[in-house]
């Protein structure tokens, strides 16, 4: 079973992002939006955390949020728009918003 | 592929437009909305007494347009909107209300109705925080 973890909390206000990253299994995925973008802000132990998963875990952000915010993305992530969004909502076998 | 949506955040959370903005790509790109469920602070997204700026995003209008447009089952919980003053008709004549701000295309109904899109549903999509 392939889990899509959506999040949109700023990972510098509470610890979703953490207890997320310590729940994913190798199947599942991360989709960024909102302030969680943040997690890419260069330099900061986030950024860090998610270039260190593991690589099957694949790395998801919308595009959209990542601009609005002038992020500069690692290499691994993958910039995603609406459409895109509801494609890997159909390829994971479920969603999981981390509300 | 089909969807049911469920939005927890008012109209002014950037969630909410991310909700509006899923639910139009899954109808562009050819897939079922089974149901939408608005919940919590989302049942603010259903009155029709929110007025925004001419120049602003009005999530409230486009949600209205687009479950109007597609023709789709709009569903506001009715626990949590009438404590929240959101009121059809019926209920603001239960309650000795002087007005109802809840008109179509919405539907007041129970948590039953979450449960019963999730089986429905393929996928359920939730939308809420920021």
């Amino acid at each position: 079973m392939s889990t899509l973890h959506v999040l949109s909390h700023s990972p510098f206000g509470d610890n979703r992002l953490s207890s997320c990253l310590r729940l994913l299994s190798s199947r599942d995925a991360l989709l960024l939006c909102g302030d969680a973008v943040y997690a890419l802000q260069a330099g900061t132990a986030q950024r860090q955390a998610l270039e260190l998963m593991p690589e099957v875990i694949s790395l998801y952000a919308l595009d959209e949020d990542v601009q609005a915010r002038h992020l500069t993305p690692p290499e691994r992530l993958n910039l995603i728009d609406y459409p895109g969004f509801v494609a890997l909502s159909c390829q994971y076998d479920k969603v999981n918003t981390w509300l | 592929m089909k969807f049911a949506i469920a939005l927890f955040s008012p109209p002014h959370a950037p969630s909410s437009r991310r909700a509006l903005r899923f639910a139009q790509a899954a109808i562009a790109g050819g897939h079922e909305i089974v149901r939408l469920f608005f919940y919590q602070d989302a049942v603010h997204s259903a009155s029709g007494y929110v007025v925004n700026a001419q120049d602003e995003l009005d999530v409230p209008r486009e949600w209205r347009e687009f479950v109007q447009t597609h023709q789709l089952d709009g569903v506001v919980c009715i626990a949590a909107a009438l404590r929240r003053g959101v009121l059809n008709t019926e209920e603001a004549e239960r309650y000795a209300r002087t007005a109802a701000n809840l008109q179509g295309p919405w539907e007041l109904s129970g948590l039953g109705q979450l449960h019963e899109a999730v089986q429905m549903a393929d996928r359920l999509i939730c939308f809420g925080g920021p």
